[in-house]
């Protein structure tokens, strides 16, 4: 339309000062900022604020599927904290984050120097670095079901054949340590390439001139990764350990896939055994309670990092 | 260009917003379709043929009765979950599959079916017993019992023709012929870890044995008894001396593996690998047979899947409903489906039973048998909720891998009862009690 609305105002067609009145609300700086914020904001309420308000509703009532419950106040709690598969869980939960957090952390940062190196099909290869972490887990972690097979290790049978293993191997997801070993090992193949992307970020974005100063200083290649890349990266790094280790602590699908917590619970994490209890065996309330003995213990982790970070 | 006035926005919107309100209160979208639609929830059957004869005999109802009838199937891992958000919304399909503790979980929410389990009952014969223990709860019966998977014992004939051996009557027996076969290099399979056939095999044992996990009040422990001490003992030998360690990382697809590939001699499962090798036209299909499940000093028991159709009581269609089933067990219709299913499919109901299938393949002529043994998880309990508790937290299966793994019986069994004591809890509370 060529005629402004000005023009129309000025001729009468529109109520004089209304659309331009709400525009001028609008456009304040508090009311747009707002006005911004509310889609997510809305998302929000509805995705998360929610249903975690309904988990801490239901972990304090005796809540089964088709059944609502009554108020039992913190008897779930107790219930599960003096049960023996709860505690093996808590137990797993933190040697499974802290060894494959710690492997992700050193394995990632060597992964990203390598990539930072120039070579060739250095774009090609540095996309195909974040294959493990795109394919949907269930998918490849199906696969992994297949190399650990009992009959058909694809792990066992080359190891065999290289002499390097007596016949019939480690029996991988039967055994409680090695199918741990078996567990931590998928989840850090997996979130290998999320920690070494970030660092990649990282490296890239520190100057070049550090490291010409630090060799003219005399510093090897071992000086200049300690005093140079480490102190710089570590902005990052801690970024990246917060997220995987909030990943890592609430990961369901390599577990469900590969053991469904077995052998005898030892490798039964805090959203498996939820999800155990509370769908498949029907007691949403208790599902609910060991489900949100996640959060003060993620809670934790944030709140500590978070500081580190800010200390910086 | 008409500018709207605040009055009638306010008005177009409110009016707008309470729709959406009644929408969202009722939790289910406006109808606009005048046909009735009659809804079932079921799983993705693990032969096809059968869900896909299912849907041709809806259609024929939907004629019938001049309605729509739309069969939803899924993966039957995830019906639980779709379950509990249906029972949740308070809406969702008409008719639904329902198995273990399902009928005593939705008590509340499921319609009685108790006149189509006289009228079906006085029809046929006769329902079996497992019948009432599975869908008839204190208030009436929740479901209709729809079919049941018998879960035999497969072996390779080869291997035990070679050892000499003839096929064990009872699980003492097994034990015998596994020593000799797994020197053989035949071991028997048996899973002892967190899988569904781990479950089914124990029940199987532990009552053969005359053992029970609960009294028949439901709420009292019973594991703890000479007998299941019998049972873990038996266990204890059979890992050492008949099978390999691989059990214990077993899911419900490595025994079958280990029988197609020619090693395990003996396992405790459907008649899928059998099927399976014939599909495939895999060799080993001629040295696979079946013969039925082993017992002991109380006789011969089995657990076999047994799956149920239930009608939530929120459904605006039960009646329509009601006549769906009825139809679905017309003797013409009953025994198509029991053809598409290639036999997998078995009747709760006496006369049903008789199809010629089973008797025209001697491998398949015993499984009608299996019947009469069968019970649902519990026994002599009811299937009640703290019996899938202890199904879905592996407890029994996780009792034997303690004990297998040097745990002394005693103490194994007393972590059993110490997690089926907490299960009973959890639900005694939820009753009131």
């Amino acid at each position: 339309m060529a005629v402004g609305s000005r023009v129309l105002e000025a001729a009468g067609l529109v109520r004089p000062g209304r659309l331009a009145r709400i525009r001028e609300w609008w456009e304040q700086e508090h009311v747009f900022g707002y006005g911004l914020i509310l889609p997510a904001l809305l998302l929000i309420v509805c995705l998360v604020a929610y249903p975690f308000a309904m988990a801490i509703y239901f972990s304090l009532s005796d809540y089964w599927v088709g059944s609502p419950g009554k108020f039992t106040g913190l008897q779930n709690f107790r219930d599960i904290l003096g049960n023996e598969i709860f505690q093996r869980t808590v137990y797993n939960s933190f040697v499974f984050t802290s060894i494959a957090v710690a492997f992700k952390t050193v394995l990632g940062i060597w992964l990203a120097m390598l990539l930072f190196r120039s070579f060739r099909f250095k774009r090609l290869i540095r996309g195909a670095v974040l294959l493990p972490w795109v394919i949907p887990t269930a998918l490849s972690t199906l696969a992994w079901v297949w190399m650990f097979d009992s009959l058909y290790s694809v792990v066992n049978w080359t190891a065999i054949r290289l002499g390097i293993m007596s016949p019939p191997g480690p029996n991988w997801l039967g055994m409680p340590n090695y199918a741990m070993t078996a567990v931590i090992a998928v989840n850090v193949w997996r979130g290998l390439p999320f920690f070494a992307i970030i660092v990649l970020a990282g490296l890239v974005s520190i100057p070049r001139e550090y490291y010409e100063a630090a060799a003219v200083d005399g510093a090897g290649s071992w000086g200049r990764f300690r005093h140079v890349t480490l102190p710089l990266l570590k902005p990052v790094l801690a970024v990246v350990i917060l997220f995987s280790t909030i990943f890592t602590f609430a990961d369901f699908n390599i577990v469900r896939v590969l053991t469904r917590g077995g052998p005898v619970n030892t490798t039964h994490l805090f959203a498996t055994l939820a999800y155990q209890v509370g769908l498949d065996g029907g007691n949403l309330g208790q599902g609910a309670a060991i489900s949100l003995f996640l959060f003060p213990m993620l809670a934790a982790i944030v709140f500590l990092q978070l500081r580190y970070i800010r200390k910086e | 260009m008409q500018a709207t006035s605040r009055r009638e926005f306010l008005r177009v919107t409110s009016g707008a917003t309470a729709g959406m309100a009644s929408w969202l209160a009722l939790g289910r979208a406006p109808a606009f379709a005048q046909k009735r639609e009659l809804t079932f929830l079921s799983w993705n059957h693990f032969v096809p043929a059968s869900d896909d004869e299912l849907r041709k005999q809806a259609d024929a109802f939907g004629k019938l009765a001049n309605c729509e009838v739309r069969v939803d199937t899924i993966a039957h891992l995830q019906l639980p979950a779709k379950f509990a958000a249906e029972a949740q919304a308070q809406s969702g399909h008409d008719l639904r599959l329902s198995f273990g503790a399902d009928p005593f979980l939705y008590e509340n929410l499921l319609a009685d079916v108790g006149d189509i389990i006289d009228e079906l009952g006085k029809k046929y014969g006769g329902w079996y017993p497992f019948a009432k223990e599975g869908s008839q709860t204190a208030s009436g019966w929740k479901a209709v019992p729809w079919f049941w998977i018998s879960f035999p014992a497969t072996y390779n004939m080869t291997h035990f023709k070679q050892a000499g051996l003839e096929t064990p009557k009872t699980w003492a027996e097994l034990l015998h012929h596994g020593k000799i076969l797994k020197k053989q290099g035949n071991p028997v399979g048996i899973a002892i870890s967190h899988c569904a056939d781990a479950n089914s095999t124990f029940w199987s044992v532990l009552w053969s044995y005359g053992g029970k996990v609960l009294e028949a009040d439901g709420k009292t422990p019973a594991i703890n008894s000479d007998k299941t001490a019998q049972v873990i003992e038996w266990y204890k030998e059979l890992y050492q001396d008949a099978m390999e360690s691989e059990v214990l990382s077993w899911d419900d697809a490595s025994n079958n593996r280990c029988i197609l590939a020619g090693k395990c001699s003996w396992i405790h499962n459907p008649i899928s690998p059998y099927n399976l090798a014939l599909a495939k036209k895999m060799p080993i299909a001629d040295e696979i047979n079946h013969h039925n499940s082993p017992g002991g000093p109380a006789g011969i028991h089995s657990a076999p899947p047994i799956n149920l159709i239930a009608i939530w009581k929120f459904s605006k269609n039960v009646q329509l409903a009601k006549d769906f089933v009825r139809f679905l067990f017309q003797k013409e219709n009953y025994d198509a489906w029991i053809v598409a299913s290639n036999a997998f499919n078995h009747p709760p109901l006496k006369h049903l039973a008789d199809h010629p299938i089973w008797a025209r393949n001697p491998k398949f002529a015993m499984l009608p048998k299996e019947a009469e043994y069968a019970h649902e998880r519990g026994w002599p309990a009811k299937p009640n909720a703290a019996v899938q508790l202890i199904q879905v937290n592996y407890v029994l299966p996780d009792m034997v891998a303690k004990a297998v793994n040097g745990m002394p019986t005693k103490r194994a069994m007393a972590w059993a009862e110490d997690q089926i004591k907490l299960a009973v809890q959890g639900k005694l509370r939820e009753a009131g009690a």
